[in-house]
C-alpha cells in the first residue's frame, strides 16, 4: 500500500474568473487533513479534481495509487465522498439508498450502517424529501461510511448543521479513524471543526495553497507577542513577523516560526515582552490570508 | 465497462419512473382505442393523444433522469460511485432508451396489430413514420439534455422537435406516395416513405454517437 493516499503535483485549473494554481498536496495514508479556505478559495474545485469529477488543465493527481481522472472508476471503489451540495433522491427512502449502495459496494457493512442509523437518529423508511438538512447530511455520511472506504473526502459536511448534528458528524468521523488505514480529507470554513479532528492542516486562498503542515506544528509555530516598546527604541526586525500593530508604547507582533530566542532579541533591544500568546487555528488562518492578500496587492 | 453499476443505474432510473410509465401506457391504450373507433373524429383525437403521450414520455424521461439529476443536485451522489463519465453517459442513454421504448414499442406494435386486424393496413407507413419521428425528436432532446445538462437547452430542443413535427406532418400528408395509400387496406411503402424512415434511423444513430463524442471531450462533470 502506498504511503500517500493523495498526491497533487503542480495541479492547475483555469476558469474565466478563477484559477486554481500550482496545487501541491500530499496526504499520508491514515491521516486526517483539514482543508481550510474562505468561500470561493478553491476547496471544492480541488476536491472535485481529486474525485476525477473535474479534470485538471495541468499537473498530476494520484489517489490511492490511481492516476486521476483516467482511473477514477477504480479509485472511487475505495473513496467515500460527501459534499455540502450533494443531495440524495428525495422520492426514495434511506433504506432504498442503503440497498442501492450495497448493490454496488461489496465492502458494505450492514451492521455498521445500522449502528450509524441509530446514532444519527435516522429513520430508514422515511422519504428523504421530508427530512431536514442535518438529517440529509447524516444520511449521506452514513452511506459513505458504511461502505468502509479507505479514503473519505468530505467537502464542507458540517456547513448548515446545528451544533448537535455537527457534534454527531464529527464524532462519527473520529470513530471512523480508529481504522488507521483510513484517510480523511475534510474541507471546511469552520476552523473549530477542523481543529477538533485533523492532524494535518492546509490553508487555501484564491486558488493557491498558502500553508500546509501538521496541526501541532501550526499551533507551535504561530505566536502573538505583546510588547512594550519605549519611545526611543526601534522594534528590531525579526524573521517570521507577519503582522505588527502599535498603539502608543504597546505593539502586538504576530509571528510565524516563533522561537524562545526571539524574546531575548527583543529584550536585548530594550523591548519588554509582556506576553507570548498561543493562537487559535482561526486566528492563524485569518492572519495568514490577510497577510498574503496584502502582499499580493503590494 | 463496469456493467454491474451501469445496470444498477438503469434500474435506479426505472425505479423512479415505473409509475408514470404505466400511466403513459394507459394513455397510449386509450389513444389506440379512439383511433380504432372508425370515425374520422376518433382517428384524429386518438392520433393527437398518441402523439401527446409519446412526446410527454420523452420530456418526462429526459427532464427527470438527466436535467433533474443536475437540478436536484443528485449528480454528485451518482458521480461519487465507482463510475467514469462515459459509463454514466452509457447508463443514462440505455436507461432512457429502454424506458422510452417500452411505451413506444407497445404503442407501435398495438397500432400495427389493430390496423392489420382492422383491414386498415394503408395507414401503417404513416403511423410508423410519425412514431419514428417522435423517437428521433426524443433522441434529439435526450442528446441535448445529456450534453448541455441545461434545462433551457433541453426546452429549446423540445420546441424545435415539436415545431418541426408540424412541417413533418404537412410533408408526409401531402406526399402523393404516402397520402394516396393511407386509406388502403394494405401497407404500401413508397420510396419516399422508405427514405424518410432511413433518414430518421440514421439521425437517431448520429445523435447517439454525437452524444458520446461530446461527452468524451467534457472536462467538468459537476
Amino acid at each position: 500500500m502506498s504511503a500517500l493516499a493523495v498526491q497533487f503535483e503542480g495541479v492547475g485549473k483555469t476558469y474565466p474568473h478563477f484559477t486554481l494554481d500550482d496545487i501541491n498536496l500530499e496526504l499520508p495514508t491514515g491521516s486526517i487533513m483539514g482543508f481550510i479556505g474562505a468561500n470561493g478559495a478553491g476547496k471544492s474545485t480541488t476536491l472535485r479534481i481529486l474525485m476525477g469529477l473535474v479534470h485538471q488543465d495541468r499537473g498530476a493527481v494520484h489517489v490511492l495509487g490511481c492516476e486521476m481522472p483516467a482511473q477514477q472508476a477504480v479509485a472511487k471503489r475505495d473513496i467515500g465522498f460527501v459534499s455540502e451540495d450533494m443531495r440524495l433522491y428525495g422520492a426514495a427512502t434511506l433504506a432504498w439508498h442503503m440497498d442501492f449502495i450495497r448493490s454496488i459496494f461489496p465492502s458494505w457493512d450492514q451492521a455498521y450502517a445500522e449502528t450509524l442509523l441509530k446514532r444519527f437518529d435516522l429513520k430508514a423508511e422515511q422519504k428523504l424529501k421530508k427530512v431536514s438538512h442535518g438529517q440529509r447530511v447524516k444520511a449521506a455520511l452514513l452511506l459513505a461510511l458504511a461502505r468502509r472506504p479507505r479514503l473519505l473526502v468530505l467537502d464542507e459536511p458540517t456547513t448548515g448543521l446545528d451544533p448537535v448534528a455537527r457534534h454527531e458528524v464529527l464524532h462519527a468521523l473520529m470513530e471512523a479513524l480508529t481504522d488507521e488505514r483510513r484517510t480523511i480529507l475534510f474541507s471546511s470554513q469552520n476552523t473549530l471543526d477542523v481543529e477538533q479532528i485533523s492532524d494535518q492542516i492546509t490553508f487555501i486562498d484564491r486558488g493557491r495553497i498558502i500553508d500546509s503542515a501538521d496541526k501541532e506544528t501550526f499551533l507551535e509555530r504561530w505566536r502573538r507577542l505583546r510588547l512594550d516598546v519605549p519611545p526611543a527604541v526601534t522594534l528590531p526586525s525579526l524573521p517570521g513577523v507577519v503582522e505588527t500593530t502599535s498603539s502608543g508604547r504597546l505593539a502586538v507582533v504576530t509571528m510565524n516560526g516563533y522561537e524562545p530566542s526571539m524574546a531575548e532579541v527583543y529584550h536585548a533591544a530594550g523591548v519588554t515582552v509582556q506576553a507570548v500568546d498561543s493562537m487559535t487555528l482561526e486566528e492563524i488562518f485569518v492572519v495568514n490570508v490577510h497577510n498574503r492578500r496584502e502582499r499580493s496587492v503590494a | 465497462m463496469n456493467t454491474t453499476i451501469v445496470k444498477q443505474l438503469i434500474l435506479k432510473d426505472w425505479h423512479f419512473l415505473r409509475g408514470p410509465i404505466i400511466g403513459y401506457l394507459a394513455g397510449g391504450a386509450v389513444a389506440l382505442l379512439l383511433i380504432c373507433t372508425g370515425s374520422e373524429g376518433g382517428f384524429f383525437a386518438g392520433l393527437v393523444l398518441l402523439i401527446t403521450v409519446l412526446i410527454a414520455v420523452g420530456i418526462h424521461l429526459a427532464m427527470t433522469t438527466v436535467v433533474g439529476e443536475r437540478k436536484e443536485q443528485t449528480l454528485p451522489f451518482v458521480m461519487s460511485l465507482p463510475i467514469s463519465y462515459m459509463e454514466y453517459t452509457t447508463a443514462k442513454i440505455l436507461a432512457n432508451l429502454l424506458i422510452f421504448l417500452i411505451p413506444w414499442s407497445a404503442i407501435l406494435l398495438a397500432a400495427l396489430a389493430l390496423f392489420t386486424i382492422g383491414n386498415a393496413g394503408g395507414i401503417i407507413p404513416f403511423m410508423v413514420l410519425v412514431v419514428t419521428y417522435l423517437f428521433t425528436a426524443y433522441t434529439l432532446l435526450l442528446a441535448v439534455a445529456i450534453v448541455s445538462e441545461s434545462q433551457s437547452w433541453a426546452i429549446g430542443a423540445m420546441v424545435f422537435g415539436n415545431l418541426f413535427l408540424q412541417a413533418f406532418f404537412y410533408g408526409i400528408t401531402h406526399d402523393p406516395g404516402i397520402a394516396s395509400k393511407m386509406k388502403g387496406h394494405v401497407a404500401v411503402w413508397s420510396p419516399t416513405a422508405v427514405t424518410i424512415l432511413v433518414v430518421e434511423i440514421v439521425l437517431i444513430l448520429l445523435l447517439l454517437g454525437g452524444t458520446f463524442f461530446f461527452q468524451a471531450r467534457k472536462k467538468d462533470f459537476i
